[in-house]
């Protein structure tokens, strides 16, 4: 369970959050659609705790992040926007890596770092070095780091940005199992189709303010429109920044 | 506890698998001792060769055993002038008269001393000519009945209590302070790498978003790039070890020898100084915007120890520095290597600052960690 209340966030002059306020609940894939430079990254930095918020509090099951930023972090798997791989690390040692970071005992972290590799598909490349790897085989590697630990809540900056059709279905797969089981899914875009297929609540962005909160169809019935894409439009009163 | 120990395993796993960053340190710990042998190899044999030197003597038939004394001393006449220095030694033309008459002859010595290398031939020429008039003084005395003792009413007597070690001082200091930046040399990638890399490799955010506390970071990373600067210490200790006694120090009057207790003595007094090193690199590479930004902060914190050891190898202000950092401990590894006492209360105080100044960066780290602009790069 994500929640966020009446964040507000000023970066340099621009007032980058106004007033944000939406929660995420357990067994849900809950997404934030919203044009470029709507505030979606600054929304979710706020929330893992990298960046202050002016005002509002983000809480992880309850934990307040500014508060208790360890323990809040206990709860949760990032895949952020930029990520960085290290390229002299392999993807297992990567994986590993972060399992323990976020708490695992080491013998725990290393099975299950096999475990996800596994399960994403990556045994290919998980004993080779990351140098020279394609965006998806990063995508990927960041993505294992991310719930190898099978946090509660798991946040997504732009997951598939750069990655190609099978490593999209894949990912939507994983992410539809991890809701199945439960975990709470975060995750941001500004591709419509992609919100469309998989959400099951959209909180919609633009200009650092919120402009909606429903399921696809409910915001369909809302606008009076058929499509997802419609609504949003007559949402946030423009389709610039936003890709089909 | 784990934690501390998986960031630190990482770094180092991930610094060794840096080529770059492996040979920057190494290069310095092997290269240098080679380096500097060659060059005193060098300098010893000009020291300690007083080589023959030709200059045109004018008038040379005027004073036939004044020449014949300079032949002696290695100074000759040359009528080519491509072997012969640009200095000219002109007899006066009464000189034999006025040496008979015992009136003060007339020599001149002309020469260009702002010329390399002149200088020290004119001073050889002087006290050869000054060696033959006091021999000559004393002659005329004896003929007219005086004891040539009375025109010597001081009877200086030089006794020279350098030990063999401590004639080298200089020498010595100069090589102590090579290998003690190493340190400092060794471990100035990894900071670099492990901090502005990092941010500049978008994965300081990530790395920062997990539950681990920032003090475990930044020590895991001062350690990392601690032992990368020990690493260099052991390394440059060791060629040195090899490659000094290979240059003939005893033309010089003195010999060198890294034994084990220097050895030891030089890994265990160097460890707070590798850990001062690192954290002021990484302190100056985490507050620098990028990777070459940091690559220039970096070459000014250099600045500071060098130039406190220089003016510990200078005998500057040397009591006073035996407090302080870098020069307090460098100065006891030159007594050790001279064999002498060093004081402990100094050394025990300066390490002591030198572990403060290592506390002081690693909680500003700990501050600069928490600020959106040096997370981000802003």
């Amino acid at each position: 369970m994500i929640a966020v209340s009446n964040l507000y966030k000023n970066i340099g002059h621009v007032q980058a959050l106004k007033d944000v306020s939406f929660d995420a609940a357990d067994g849900q894939i809950t997404g934030l659609l919203g044009p470029n430079g709507a505030g979606k990254t600054t929304c979710l930095r706020t929330i893992f705790g990298l960046l202050t918020p002016d005002s509002g509090a983000a809480t992880i099951n309850g934990i307040d992040v500014a508060l208790h930023p360890v323990a809040a972090k206990r709860e949760l798997g990032l895949f952020p926007d930029p990520f960085g791989v290290y390229e002299r690390l392999t993807p297992r040692e990567y994986i590993q890596y972060f399992a323990e970071l976020s708490g695992m005992p080491k013998q725990t972290a290393a099975s299950a770092t096999s475990q996800v590799i596994a399960d994403l598909q990556l045994s290919e490349i998980a004993d080779r070095r990351c140098k020279g790897f394609s965006q998806g085989q990063r995508m990927k590697t960041a993505l294992a780091q991310a719930i190898v630990h099978r946090p509660k809540n798991i946040i997504l900056d732009e997951p598939t940005s750069g990655l190609d059709v099978m490593s999209t279905r894949l990912l939507r797969d994983i992410l539809r199992q991890l809701r199945d089981q439960g975990h709470c899914i975060l995750f941001s875009s500004h591709v419509m189709q992609e919100v469309a297929s998989l959400c099951d609540r959209v909180v919609v962005m633009a200009n650092g303010k919120i402009k909606a909160v429903g399921s696809p169809s409910q915001l369909c019935r809302q606008t009076d429109k058929d499509s997802l894409e419609e609504a949003f439009i007559s949402l946030i009163g423009s389709d610039e920044g936003i890709a089909a | 506890m784990n934690t501390f120990l998986s960031l630190l395993r990482k770094e180092l796993i991930d610094a060794i698998r840096d080529k770059r960053s492996v040979m920057a340190g190494l290069y310095y710990a092997i290269f240098t001792p080679i380096l500097i042998s060659g060059l005193f190899m060098v300098m010893i044999d000009k020291l300690s060769s007083i080589e023959d030197f030709q200059l045109t003597i004018v008038n040379a038939e005027q004073a036939p055993d004044l020449i014949a004394h300079l032949n002696r001393q290695g100074i000759s006449h040359s009528d080519d002038s491509a072997e012969r220095l640009a200095i000219k030694l002109i007899i006066g033309s009464e000189y034999s008269r006025q040496m008979t008459r015992a009136e003060p002859a007339d020599v001149i010595l002309r020469a260009d001393t702002s010329t390399d290398g002149v200088m020290t031939s004119v001073r050889r020429i002087q006290r050869a000519l000054q060696q033959y008039s006091e021999e000559m003084s004393g002659i005329r005395l004896i003929a007219r009945g005086i004891n040539p003792q009375v025109v010597r009413p001081i009877n200086l007597q030089l006794q020279n209590q350098a030990t063999v070690e401590s004639k080298g001082g200089v020498f010595i200091g100069m090589m102590v302070l090579l290998i003690l930046l190493a340190v400092f040399i060794a471990g100035m990638n990894l900071a670099i790498d492990t901090s502005a890399g990092e941010r500049e490799r978008h994965s300081l955010a990530l790395l920062l978003s997990h539950p681990i506390g920032l003090r475990e970071l930044v020590m895991a990373k001062v350690c990392a790039v601690s032992t990368f600067g020990m690493a260099g210490l052991i390394a440059a200790v060791s060629v040195s070890k090899i490659i000094y006694p290979m240059v003939p120090w005893q033309k010089l009057g003195f010999s060198i020898d890294i034994g084990l207790p220097f050895i030891l003595a030089a890994v265990l007094i160097s460890v707070p100084v590798a850990a001062l090193a690192a954290s002021m690199q990484l302190y100056v590479s985490f507050m620098a915007k990028s990777f070459k930004e940091a690559q220039t902060y970096i070459t000014f914190v250099m600045f500071i120890p060098v130039t406190l050891s220089y003016t510990v190898t200078l005998d500057i202000a040397t009591e006073q520095l035996r407090w302080a950092p870098v020069t307090g401990q460098l100065q006891a590894l030159i007594d050790l290597m001279k064999d002498q006492a060093t004081p402990l209360l100094p050394l025990v105080s300066s390490c002591l600052a030198t572990f403060a100044i290592c506390v002081v960066l690693v909680l500003g780290m700990e501050r600069l960690l928490k600020s959106e602009k040096i997370i981000f790069g802003l």
